[in-house]
């Protein structure tokens, strides 16, 4: 990323959009849409003041909801450019309230709140496409319960768990807990506040609020309005108190994941959505198994699957050493249902298919191997550009030219095209390259359209 | 006549791209829609089958 950013030959446009492409192979003219950041590029240094001092919490995708951001943000801490962009969503001061604190805080004076989207006009002799993919939504499939049980999540959630740069900074702690923990935070803080009254109270009458509390329960003192609003203080004191104790003890018990199960093709392989194989599904769960081995030795895995694809240079040796040193178990077979038990621990329903036998298995995590699905914004993007798509909405392309789409002089790379891994991609985008290249050297145009 | 490159989408992918072309010397302008480069690949921990780091 960093040797992106500080190419000579590379103009990076982040956080724009192609609006409008015209013209053929060799001269295109395409107009892109620098949108506003409200952040002046040349100004801000991205040293963050702003985003400590913001007072508007967001939802952090980039986290994928599992932790927060503010409304001035940096997409990731090593995020290039550095640029810090604000969320026009929702920043108070642009929504018309009373803020601009970033603006205040900025040293660098790069807030500029008036900043409005600006056009850019391109001439280009090629286009490569690499709009990447979609993870596919598990809610869609009910039986799984994603969303309804907490401890069920996406492969690329547990990605963020497992990060050290993630919101559990590498623990994994289930999202059940944290949401206890979290509550527990917050009925801690009313808890003082409320705590703070009563000590001023207790210190006017001399007593302590329980004591007082007993007596005034026992009619002593009627008609007395001030004494009324302390007992009542108490006892909403007593209704955030009460749960706030059993939370914590709750809280005690809490461990990371040790017990962890991997779903093969969720969405994928599966005729109600997509039915082809996403390709590196099985790779990554086992990864993730043997990353989550690595953090914890007593990890246990099981990753169920109707078979294990480790198709790739090193793929199959990698899973065999998964299941020789980090503690995973294949099973062969397709869940059908995932059910909540006790402590909020997933179970899952399944069919050993060695064995013909319905079992059902608890485990502290769930995780969802998700198919690689269309990009949302796709069909927009090749109807702008003006290249087909297949009949799942990936960039249509022929098996002898992998990587020219419909429209000469523009190509396609990585997951755009269909679902593939790091490797893959890497090796179709240099691909893409030498052919966008190649019209931009002006080597024969012909020369493709006697390949095809 | 124009020699530069539009690429679409600043992932894995399309930084690849940029960056064999950039290389050969032609120009070319990465538009990615989010606010930074990195694309999925930058929310992974890390990639099989070497376990190395993915950022």
């Amino acid at each position: 990323m960093l040797d992106v950013g500080r190419h000579p030959n590379i103009e990076l446009l982040a956080y724009s959009e192609v609006e409008k492409v015209e013209g053929e192979a060799g001269d295109f003219r395409v107009t892109v849409r620098r949108k506003a950041r409200y952040v002046n590029e040349d100004r801000c240094t991205g040293c963050g003041a702003c985003r400590e001092k913001c007072p508007t919490v967001v939802p952090d995708a980039f986290n994928e909801g599992l932790g927060n951001r503010r409304a001035i943000y940096s997409l990731f801490a090593q995020g290039i450019p550095s640029t810090h962009t604000i969320d026009a969503d929702h920043c108070r001061q642009l929504n018309g309230k009373k803020c601009g604190i970033c603006a205040k805080t900025c040293q660098a004076e790069a807030i500029d709140f008036d900043q409005k989207d600006r056009l850019l006009e391109l001439n280009v002799a090629a286009i490569i496409i690499a709009a990447g993919y979609d993870v596919f939504d598990p809610s869609q499939i009910p039986e799984y319960r994603y969303r309804e049980i907490p401890n069920v999540v996406t492969a690329i959630e547990f990605e963020r768990l497992l990060s050290a740069s993630g919101p559990t900074g590498g623990h994994l702690d289930r999202p059940s807990d944290r949401a206890i923990e979290a509550e527990i935070e917050e009925l801690e803080k009313t808890a003082t506040k409320s705590q703070k009254v009563l000590s001023k109270l207790e210190e006017e009458y001399g007593e302590s609020s329980a004591a007082f509390y007993e007596k005034y329960q026992s009619g002593a003192y009627p008609d007395d309005e001030d004494r009324k609003k302390w007992a009542d203080k108490y006892a909403d004191h007593l209704a955030v108190v009460k749960p706030l104790e059993a939370l914590k003890k709750k809280a005690e018990g809490f461990d990371v994941a040790k017990r962890l199960a991997f779903i093969q093709c969720v969405g994928s392989r599966d005729f109600r959505f997509y039915p082809f194989c996403s390709g590196y599904c099985c790779m990554h769960s086992i990864k993730e198994a043997i990353i989550a081995h690595e953090h914890g030795p007593e990890t246990t895995s099981t990753i169920f699957g109707m078979d294990i694809r480790a198709v790739g240079k090193g793929f199959e040796e990698y899973k065999i050493r998964g299941g020789n040193h980090s503690n995973i178990t294949y099973v062969r077979g397709r869940v059908a249902e995932i059910v909540e038990g006790p402590d909020n621990n997933p179970v899952v329903i399944y069919e050993d298919t060695r064995e013909r036998k319905v079992k059902r298995q608890e485990f502290d995590m769930v995780i969802l191997a998700t198919a690689c699905a269309p990009s949302k914004g796709i069909a927009a993007l090749a109807k702008t550009v003006g290249v087909e798509l297949d009949k799942y909405s990936f960039l249509k392309t022929s098996p002898l030219s992998p990587v020219d789409t419909t429209s000469p002089g523009i190509f396609v790379c990585g997951c755009a095209e269909s679902p593939m891994d790091v490797p893959e991609s890497v090796a179709q985008a240099s691909s893409a390259a030498e052919r966008a290249a190649e019209i931009a050297f002006q080597m024969d145009l012909e020369k493709e359209k006697a390949v095809a | 006549m124009t020699k530069d490159i539009l690429v679409i989408g600043g992932g894995i992918a399309g930084m690849q791209s940029s960056l064999d072309l950039a290389d050969m010397g032609l120009k070319v302008h990465l538009v990615e829609k989010l606010p930074s480069i990195g694309g999925k690949m930058a929310q992974l921990d890390k990639t099989f089958p070497t376990n190395d780091c993915a950022i």
